[in-house]
């Protein structure tokens, strides 16, 4: 098998490398190539070397507060040459309310001070699991599913006081509903009716009284984005996607993971839509 | 008279004449319960020249003077500076207000590499880490309203040491301030940046002369400045044992002694002005057992290997800060902790100055409040818990004299392997200390993620939910801000002045046996930038690129 390649850099004037080094080394260890720039890059001399060594991934690495400025370039400067499907994560001295703007910007993944070498050698791993590729962002919310205790007693107030035209009707055995599904610009309602008594939506019922059940995101990669989130400590209902309704892959979050809601990743299989 | 009743009246006679400049504290010092403390507890029958003297006297492993903080506690010196001059001017003047006796200077890292502010390379850094300096006028917004004559002041600044003394000076000069009257210590020791620190700008050789020459200057015409500051700090943080940040202190300052001998220099001149600075961690016991174990070492090295004669010569004068890289960003409250414990190892230790840590530097820079509990964490040492009321209190434990011995060993096995390389500016261009410390690192990193070493918070009592607290934001402003007032300046000065006193510094870098500080004083006085001499020495220099 290839080796993973991954250039470590320190971008800016910062010359703490304890960490840099001691991740380089780490990775090393859990067969990757790396390759250390030394202290003082630009972001220019970073994107070349990346390029140059022909790299898998590139991590960053700060403590003099630059990061804002500097891994942004980084991954600009690795666009303008064509190469910004390189991966760049970041690690440092980083307050936790710079990780959003930076993740805006293109950093796929920031460690802080307390990541162990052990999560950030098998992010990388399961980076490259996905053919040297991050999984992309979802696009859209599929569908919300609302439980109702009964489609055709739902169905009218949502056809003919919200005037939402219904797409189709279908029964998906395996999770023992019967579903409606109502477009709404280019996402949907789906309404769920539970066929049995073994059926979930009956449990969610009976708990809980009819109302919104789940949202459904619409991604790619379910497989390898699942592997991933799990190796990330994110609990999932079942081990394997399973048939969803209207041609899907789909496999539910658990809602410890996801802060008290239900969410589903939804995959369209091929051909379908 | 036996030998033993000689050393303990000549600390006696010491005490009674150091008592008419500081008196002590009080005239009795008492526990709680109104038992008396003593100045010093020793017994007469394990007095021993090699190892546990009396404090004051060679080999001063229980403290440099006789009464130690019996008479004055040691200098509270927090590391304070972001942003503009303007506004680090505003924080140094808090922490006076807040009963802080030195100042000690952060700048940026533009700055510490010789970047001015508007320098390609100097994006995204500027007033960063630290105060950004371009010219003399940032150092004049820097100390305004601070006279020089009463406050001592340090400073964090290596390659480009030489410059922002000059600007120092010159400040100094503004205020009618006469030079011998200025306190103070520069850091200036390029050797630990080479090998864990990373603020290089020249290659060794003339990293070494700029040193020697401030050396020189400051005999002459600074005689109360402290030229360099010797450090092991940063070898710590970059991840050495407790042993090896004492023991390449130690080799480094052989290095700058061995230079100064070598320019010229006699070594009771400037021997007497040369500081050293540490890190305090966790390991209590081990740490204050560094401490007295490096003064032995080095005294012994000063009388027995330089010959030095005047005793100032031999004793190891230190600062201590506490070890940031202890700190965690996990439930960030519990760092208070950690800074008392390790200051209060430095105290036990015997320190001369003290930096404490504020809680919340593993995530920024510390907020005022946060730098106002750290400061107040020394002064509760200081007043609150009897620790400065006798010399050495831990003096005489078994455990903590066998650790001292150990560490005092295996410095000096540390020693002989660099010396058998051929001193410390061989074995840094050689990557040895380097690949020392980065082999510990490793293995800590690894002890930590196994648990074989518990961090509390970290990899035990984890809290699942943190709060994050408020944090210091430097202004993204303010580098364009300084880019400005750079600018300004530019066009203000007489260029020709400046033109001149650059053309003098290229001319006497080329000249070996120039020193070359007062051509700098002259350049800073034109209101040349950080960057113009630094790009000057740079062409005659070269860079050193790492290795």
């Amino acid at each position: 098998m290839k080796k993973i390649r991954v250039l470590i850099a320190k971008p800016g004037l910062d010359g703490h490398d304890r960490g840099a080094l001691v991740i380089a080394q780490a990775l090393r260890d859990h067969g990757m190539e790396v390759i250390y720039t030394g202290l003082r890059q630009s972001p220019q001399q970073i994107a070349q070397a990346a390029i140059q060594e022909d790299v898998d991934v590139i991590g960053l690495s700060s403590l003099s507060g630059a990061h804002r400025t500097l891994f942004p370039k980084v991954v600009q400067e690795l666009e303008q040459r064509n190469a910004g499907d390189i991966p760049v994560i970041g690690g440092g001295v980083i307050p936790s309310e710079d990780i959003p703007y930076l993740l805006e910007q293109g950093i796929k993944k920031i460690f802080t001070s307390g990541s162990t070498t052990d999560a950030l050698a098998s992010f990388i791993k399961e980076l490259m699991q996905v053919n040297g590729h991050v999984v992309s962002k979802p696009k859209k919310i599929a569908h919300i599913g609302i439980a109702v205790q009964n489609i055709e007693q739902a169905l009218s107030f949502y056809t003919d006081m919200l005037h939402l035209d219904l797409e189709h009707v279908e029964h998906v055995e395996s999770e023992g509903v019967k579903v409606a599904f109502l477009r709404i610009g280019e996402t949907r309602i789906e309404l769920l009716e539970p066929l049995h008594e073994d059926s979930s939506i009956k449990r969610f019922l009976e708990k809980q009284g009819e109302g919104i059940h789940h949202i459904a995101i619409d991604v790619d990669n379910i497989e390898a984005r699942m592997t991933q989130m799990k190796t990330n400590g994110v609990k999932f209902s079942n081990d394997a996607p399973t048939q969803g309704a209207h041609d899907t892959k789909v496999a539910f979050i658990h809602p410890k993971s996801a802060h008290g809601v239900l969410i589903e990743l939804c995959e369209q299989m091929k051909g379908s839509e | 008279m036996n030998t033993e009743n000689k050393y303990e009246q000549a600390w006696k006679d010491d005490c009674n004449e150091l008592s008419k400049r500081f008196p002590e504290r009080e005239d009795q010092f008492t526990t709680s319960s109104n038992i008396e403390v003593d100045r010093l507890y020793y017994s007469k029958n394990e007095y021993d020249e090699e190892k546990l003297s009396f404090p004051g006297q060679f080999p001063y492993t229980r403290g440099i003077q006789p009464t130690m903080y019996r008479s004055r506690f040691w200098t509270m010196r927090q590391y304070a500076g972001f942003g503009s001059a303007k506004e680090t001017n505003k924080r140094f003047r808090y922490l006076l207000e807040q009963g802080q006796t030195g100042l000690s200077v952060a700048f940026d890292l533009p700055t510490q590499i010789g970047y001015d502010s508007d320098d390609v390379m100097a994006e995204g850094e500027v007033g960063k880490v630290g105060v950004a300096i371009d010219s003399l006028k940032d150092m004049e917004q820097l100390f305004d309203n601070i006279p020089l004559d009463k406050v001592s002041t340090s400073m964090t600044i290596n390659a480009p040491a030489s410059i922002l003394f000059c600007m120092y000076i010159a400040v100094g000069e503004k205020q009618g301030v006469p030079l011998e009257q200025l306190t103070g210590t520069i850091q200036n020791d390029i050797l630990k940046e080479y090998i864990a620190r990373g603020t290089y700008i020249f290659p060794p050789k003339p990293s070494m002369r700029l040193i020697t020459n401030i050396f020189e200057y400051c005999q002459a015409h600074v005689p109360k400045f402290n030229t360099i500051s010797i450090s092991g700090y940063h070898i710590r943080e970059a991840g050495s044992t407790a042993v090896q940040e004492a023991a390449f202190t130690i080799a480094n300052g052989m290095a700058y002694v061995d230079a100064a001998l070598e320019s010229g220099l006699d070594i009771d001149q400037f021997a007497p002005r040369l500081a050293f600075f540490f890190n305090a961690h966790n390991n209590f016991f081990e740490e204050i057992a560094k401490f007295r174990a490096a003064r032995r070492v080095w005294a012994k090295i000063m009388k027995n290997h330089y010959g030095a004669k005047n005793p100032k010569s031999w004793k190891l004068r230190f600062h201590t800060q506490t070890g940031g890289s202890t700190l965690t960003a996990q439930q960030p409250d519990n760092n208070i902790v950690r800074v008392t414990l390790q200051a209060l190892a430095a105290v036990m230790g015997g320190t001369q100055s003290l930096h404490t840590n504020s809680r919340d530097e593993a995530l920024s820079l510390p907020t005022e409040d946060s730098a106002r509990i750290a400061l107040r964490t020394q002064q509760i040492i200081a007043h609150e818990s009897g620790a400065a009321d006798t010399v050495d209190p831990l003096g005489g434990s078994y455990f903590v004299e066998e650790l001292t011995d150990r560490i005092e060993a295996e410095i000096n096995a540390y020693l002989e392997k660099i010396e058998a390389i051929g001193g410390a500016v061989q074995a840094v261009e050689e990557g040895y200390m380097q690949r020392e410390i980065h082999q510990n690192a490793y293995e800590t990193q690894k002890r930590i993620e196994r648990k074989d070493e518990i961090i509390v918070g970290l990899n035990k009592f984890v809290l699942e939910e943190e709060v994050n607290p408020d944090l210091l934001k430097v202004d993204e402003a303010l580098e364009k801000a300084q880019i400005n007032a750079l600018k300004n300046i530019r066009s203000t000065r007489d260029q020709a002045a400046v033109d001149n006193s650059l053309q003098a510094i290229k001319k006497h870098a080329q000249n070996q046996s120039s020193n070359l500080i007062p051509y700098i004083l002259d350049a800073v006085k034109a209101y040349a930038t950080v960057g113009e001499i630094c790009n000057v020495l740079r062409d005659e220099f070269g860079e050193y690129s790492g290795i």
